[in-house]
C-alpha cells in the first residue's frame, strides 16, 4: 500500500452517554463542536464529515450529515453517513482515515451518534435484532443478548470458565467507569450484583449486558502536515485494519472466536509494525462480558481459552499487565451504537494526550481500538501512538 | 421460488436444502450463491434430514417484539448429523438450562412466524 500522508487525530469530544433528552441532531452537533474546540480549528478548515449512525429513523432524523454541516456553518461541505451496526463508528473512522491518507483532504470530522432509549427496551431489542442475519437469527427470536449468550454457552462448554468469571469483567469495567465523568453507569458493582441480576438471555444476566445508551462522540482527523502547522495536542494513527466474519453464528468454524477481529487486528498490527505485546491499553468491544473475553484472545493479548484466566488474575485491570477498557468500555461507559467506535478513539486521544484524569494509563504510548458490528460480522481495529 | 422460499419449503418437511460446491465439495446452506471456500458458482442441491444435536443455545427472557407470548423460549444452533454444517432456529417450551443440555438430540419440524422451528427428538 502507498499512502500520501500520515494521519493524526487533532481533537476529540463526546456528550455524556446515557438517557439524553436532546434530539439526535442536537447531540451530534454538541459532540462535533466539542471536538472542533478541542482541536482549536475553525470549522471552515473541515473538508467533509463522516457520520456513523444506525437508527436515526427512531428519532425522526436520517441524513444527519447535511444537518450537522449546516449547524457548523459549512453547509457547502459534503458528508457521508455510514452504517455497520454497532461497528459503524470504527468503519466511519477508517473511511475518514483512508481519505486523508490518500491525500483527498487535509482535515475531516468523524462524528458518531445514536438516540434510541426513548423507544423503550422492547423496541430497542427489536431494532437491534435487525442487525443479525435476520432470516436465520432475528426471525427465530434471537436478540443480541441471546446471540452473545449462545457464544457464552459455547465458551462455558469448551473451556474451563464459569458465569462468575464473566461477571468479573463487568465488575472491572464498572470500576473504570466510575472514574469517567461521561460514563452512563458510574456505579461500582460486585460479582454478586451481577449473579443476582435478572436473567436476560441465559447464561447472561442484566449486568453482563451493556446498557442501551444515547450519545455522540466526535474526532478531528488531519494530515501530519496539518497537525504540525496547526500546533496543539495530537496523536498519530499508525495502523488500520478491517475484517469480516460469516454473518450468522451458525456459519463460524468456532462460535468462541470472532474471525473479523483476527483479520482486522493482524492487518492493523502489520501496518503499525507492532505485535499485540506492544499495546499498552485497548478499548475493546465489550457489548457483553463474554465479548471482552473473546476479544482479548482474538486480539492476541492472551491465548485462546486463557482470556478467562487473565480476568481471574486481574491482569486486564487499569494499570496492570494491559489495561483493557480504561474508559469503562461499552459495559459501563455505555453503548450508543453509532457513536461507540468514535468514542473509543476519543478515549485513546484523551489517554495519549494526558487528558484522562484519574483513569490515566501510566506511561502509555500505544493504544488500540477494537469495534465490531453485530456478533462481529464486521470489525475495524486501529492502532494509535503518542507523538 | 427464491432461495429463502426454497429453504422454508424444505424446513416445513423437516429437511435442510444445501448447496454442495461442484468444484471443491464444500457444503453450504442453500442461501449461499458462491462457494465460501473456492469462489465457484457451481452447486449441486442436496436435501438433508434436519436432524442433529444442539451445539449451543440461549433461553430468552427479554424478547424482541412479537415473541412475548412465547417467552421463555430458546434460540438454538443445531449441528446437523454427518456433515460440517449448522443451522439455527426457534425452540419453544424451554424454560431452564436443565431442559436442554448441549448435545441434546433435536430436529427441524417446521417454519412459521417464529422462523425455522426446532424440537427435541
Amino acid at each position: 500500500m502507498c499512502f500520501v500522508e500520515k494521519v493524526c487525530v487533532l481533537g476529540a469530544g463526546s456528550t455524556k452517554y446515557g438517557k439524553l433528552a436532546d434530539s439526535i441532531a442536537d447531540i451530534t452537533t454538541q459532540a462535533s463542536v466539542a471536538a472542533i474546540e478541542s482541536a482549536g480549528i475553525d470549522p471552515k478548515e473541515i473538508g467533509a464529515s463522516y457520520i456513523s449512525n444506525v437508527f436515526g429513523i427512531a428519532d425522526k432524523q436520517v441524513h444527519i450529515g447535511p444537518v450537522l454541516m449546516s449547524r457548523l456553518g459549512i453547509p457547502d461541505k459534503p458528508s457521508l453517513t455510514i452504517e455497520s451496526a454497532c461497528g459503524s463508528g470504527s468503519v466511519s473512522f477508517r473511511e475518514a482515515y483512508a481519505n486523508i491518507a490518500a491525500g483527498f483532504y487535509d482535515c475531516l470530522i468523524a462524528t458518531g451518534v445514536e438516540k434510541v432509549t426513548h423507544t423503550g427496551t422492547e423496541w430497542t431489542t427489536t431494532y437491534f435484532a435487525y442487525c443479525s442475519d435476520f432470516f436465520y437469527e432475528g426471525q427465530a427470536g434471537a436478540s443480541f443478548p441471546g446471540l452473545f449468550a449462545s457464544m457464552a454457552r459455547a465458551y462455558l462448554t469448551e473451556f474451563d470458565a464459569t458465569e462468575e468469571d464473566f461477571a468479573a469483567v463487568a465488575v472491572k469495567n464498572h470500576d473504570n467507569g466510575v472514574l469517567n465523568p461521561k460514563a452512563h453507569m458510574q456505579k461500582k458493582i460486585t460479582v454478586d450484583d451481577v449473579m443476582n441480576s435478572a436473567v436476560v438471555a441465559s447464561p447472561l444476566k442484566l449486568y453482563d449486558c451493556c446498557p442501551f445508551s444515547d450519545g455522540a462522540s466526535s474526532v478531528i482527523l488531519c494530515s501530519e502536515k496539518f497537525a504540525k502547522a496547526h500546533g496543539g495536542d495530537y496523536i498519530e494513527v499508525t495502523g488500520s485494519g478491517r475484517g469480516g466474519s460469516p454473518a450468522a453464528l451458525q456459519g463460524r468454524e468456532q462460535m468462541t472466536t470472532i474471525p473479523s477481529t483476527k483479520i482486522a487486528s493482524e492487518a492493523a498490527y502489520k501496518m503499525a509494525g507492532i505485535t499485540a505485546k506492544d499495546v499498552d491499553f485497548a478499548e475493546v468491544h465489550d457489548c457483553f462480558t463474554i465479548a471482552e473475553v473473546v476479544d482479548t484472545e482474538d486480539l492476541g493479548f492472551f491465548d485462546k481459552g486463557q482470556g478467562i484466566q487473565a480476568i481471574r488474575e486481574g491482569r486486564t485491570k487499569l494499570n496492570s499487565d494491559i489495561s483493557i477498557n480504561p474508559s469503562g468500555g461499552l459495559k459501563s461507559k455505555g453503548h450508543p451504537i453509532g457513536a461507540t467506535g468514535i468514542g473509543q478513539v476519543v478515549e485513546v486521544y484523551d489517554q495519549l494526550t494526558g487528558k484522562a484524569g484519574e483513569r490515566t494509563v501510566k506511561d502509555a504510548k500505544v493504544g488500540l481500538t477494537h469495534n465490531f458490528g453485530a456478533t462481529g460480522a464486521s470489525c475495524a481495529v486501529h492502532v494509535f501512538q503518542s507523538v | 421460488m427464491s432461495v429463502e422460499e426454497q429453504m422454508i419449503e424444505n424446513a416445513k418437511e423437516g429437511k435442510v436444502l444445501t448447496h454442495k460446491c461442484t468444484s471443491c465439495g464444500h457444503l453450504h446452506l442453500s442461501t449461499v450463491y458462491y462457494c465460501q471456500k473456492c469462489g465457484s458458482k457451481g452447486f449441486q442441491d442436496e436435501i438433508l434430514e434436519g436432524t442433529g444435536s444442539i451445539a449451543t443455545y440461549t433461553i430468552i427472557t427479554v424478547p424482541p417484539a412479537g415473541f412475548e407470548k412465547h417467552t421463555p423460549y430458546a434460540f438454538a444452533v443445531l449441528q446437523l448429523d454427518n456433515v460440517k454444517l449448522r443451522i439455527s432456529g426457534f425452540m419453544g417450551g424451554i424454560a431452564t438450562p436443565d431442559d436442554l443440555p448441549v448435545g441434546t438430540r433435536a430436529k427441524i419440524t417446521g417454519f412459521d412466524e417464529r422462523g425455522i422451528i426446532i424440537e427435541k427428538q
